[in-house]
């Protein structure tokens, strides 16, 4: 009885940002700014909604962030199965080390290498370019370690056995592995959309045009603008969540579990 | 040439290819140019100009600077015991398999996939001073309103609530795997010997929770240590520096300031606290 009080008191805490976000997203422009405050809008009211479509642009934000976000995952999904692949299962001398020098970096993030990697990224010209958000977060020390762990149980006589049948390297790849890493693939896959729908640090130093800012990027810099209500704020907010809400909702046992299993989160 | 081209088939090499070159391109050489931008100065105009050993000596006397590693230590002196304790008693509270803890496991989880943008902002407006919530709860229960992220003291422990709000949840399912891999039969034990609920917990849980309680510490600190965004969107650093954390403080010399070479000879300091904490992470693990 304690333990349930006790939780559910801190279920309440934890629910209140959000709690108070959503509710402010439906009041009006007047009731917002009211004081005191009213708890739930006097009249519900859409136009924080209407206009963050109108006035903010929020199809063209969630466009950029779409495009960013899908073509990431893709390539990303691809070069982890493979680079996992190729160090769980590979015989190539120095594989050790390298294993050990590509997982080094999982707590190297771009907080910490927001200097070097914005240097390296105009070096490529990749500055203000959707690409330059997609092309540098490719490699995941995280996604690779968990492709890594995945492969390892991949059984080698079934790698063998195919080779005795005559197939080569790449018919092994992709009709052994990719078939059996269903599971991973489904992982990674959604775990790096999520990450790239996230993400800030990498559009913040990479897109400087406003028509290519992200979802993330655009909540932010609206708010250094003081004529936006904050109605139209929290209506941003609210839309921002629902995708990945919907994710974590339908996977909820991969977030929790897998990422015990997989190490941690890029 | 033939050969050499079959064998790095043949030894799978061929299939890390890819995954190295993005690490190299956007892993390593940001690692090594860190270093060699620290001994230049440039303000993205101007050619790159090699400086020696200037942005070091500079960096000595940059008060700030140093403030801003100060302030990172304390911004995780508040937020890693709280995580900790609290990512505990949540999973003693809910580490069995029933309903009840799984509905409410994913409450507590949920702000870490919240993004720290939205997280933030949130926060923000629940903390504002005289439209947020907070402030409203305590004037209704007949007290004085608070600035919770216009004054020093009080801005540094709101962010660092909410970072404790982000993390906590995900160190909670650390400890849930952490208790659910203790034999039940050990607890039983101690029950059959007369212990109580909170000496069993204290005798025979939490020593056997030892590699799981490092973990969760060392993990908690990584990532505090490198938190941006909250901060950034919350009170951008301020007032004055009193939220200005090490990443944030870099962030400014190199893209409000433009010296990137200075602020890569901060980096070095950054990520040389940063590799120290990821070698202890990836004992720790190894150990367990």
């Amino acid at each position: 009885m304690i333990k349930k009080t006790f939780i559910i008191f801190l279920t309440v805490i934890y629910m209140l940002p959000v709690f108070w976000s959503v509710v402010s997203s439906f009041k009006s422009m007047s009731e917002i700014y009211n004081y005191p405050p009213t708890i739930f809008p006097s009249k519900i009211s859409l136009d924080g909604y209407l206009r963050i479509f109108k006035d903010y642009n929020f199809i063209t934000y969630l466009n950029n962030t779409l495009f960013v976000a899908v073509i990431a995952t893709v390539i990303t999904v691809l070069v982890c199965v493979m680079t996992g692949y190729g160090l769980a299962k590979g015989t190539f001398p120095g594989k050790q080390m390298l294993n050990n020098v590509m997982l080094t970096t999982l707590f190297i993030t771009a907080q910490i290498m927001m200097v070097p990697l914005f240097i390296v990224i105009k070096k490529l010209g990749l500055i203000n370019s959707l690409w330059g958000l997609i092309i540098p977060a490719i490699y995941t020390p995280t996604g690779t370690f968990t492709a890594i762990q995945y492969m390892k149980d991949i059984p080698n006589e079934l790698l063998e056995s195919a080779k005795i049948d005559g197939a080569n390297e790449w018919q092994i790849f992709w009709k052994i592995v990719m078939p059996l890493s269903k599971p991973l693939i489904a992982a990674l896959a959604i775990f790096s959309f999520t990450w790239r729908w996230n993400d800030f640090i990498l559009p913040l130093i990479v897109i400087n045009d406003s028509k290519l800012y992200t979802i993330q990027l655009a909540l932010s810099s609206l708010q250094g603008q003081y004529t936006i209500p904050w109605n139209a704020i929290m209506a941003f907010s609210t839309l921002a969540i629902i995708p990945t809400l919907i994710i974590f909702l339908l996977f909820q046992k991969l977030f929790m579990r897998g990422l015990m299993a997989g190490g941690l989160k890029y | 040439m033939r050969n050499k081209k079959l064998s790095i088939v043949k030894n799978r090499f061929v299939f890390v290819i890819p995954g190295l070159i993005f690490f190299v391109t956007f892993s390593l050489i940001p690692i090594i140019a860190v270093f060699v931008m620290g001994f230049t100065s440039w303000d993205l105009l101007h050619p790159i100009k090699f400086v020696g050993l200037r942005n070091f000596r500079n960096m000595l006397h940059d008060k700030w600077f140093w403030n801003s590693i100060l302030v990172s230590f304390k911004f995780m002196g508040i937020s890693v015991p709280l995580i900790f304790f609290l990512s505990l008693a949540l999973a003693i509270a809910l580490y069995k398999e029933d309903r009840f803890s799984k509905i409410f496991r994913a409450f507590f989880y949920w702000p870490y996939m919240i993004p720290a943008v939205v997280g933030g902002t949130m926060w923000k407006w629940l903390l504002s001073y005289d439209t947020g919530l907070l402030n409203y709860i305590l004037s209704k229960l007949g007290l004085e309103p608070v600035s919770w992220l216009e004054e020093s003291t009080n801005a540094l422990i709101s962010v660092s609530l909410a970072q404790v709000w982000i993390l906590s949840g995900f160190m909670m399912m650390i400890f849930i795997t952490g208790l659910q891999n203790i034999p039940l039969e050990y607890q039983e034990a101690a029950v059959v010997d007369g212990a109580n609920k909170w000496q069993v917990f204290w005798y025979v849980v939490f020593p056997l929770l030892k590699n799981t309680n490092l973990l969760v510490l060392i993990v908690s600190i990584a990532y505090c240590f490198r938190s941006f965004t909250l901060i950034y969107i919350m009170t951008t650093g301020g007032p004055g520096y009193a939220t200005t954390v090490a990443p944030l403080y870099v962030y400014q010399r190199a893209f409000t300031e433009y010296r990137i070479g200075y602020a890569s000879a901060l980096s070095a300091v950054v990520l040389a606290i940063a590799l120290v904490i990821a070698l202890t992470v990836l004992r720790v693990r190894k150990s367990d």
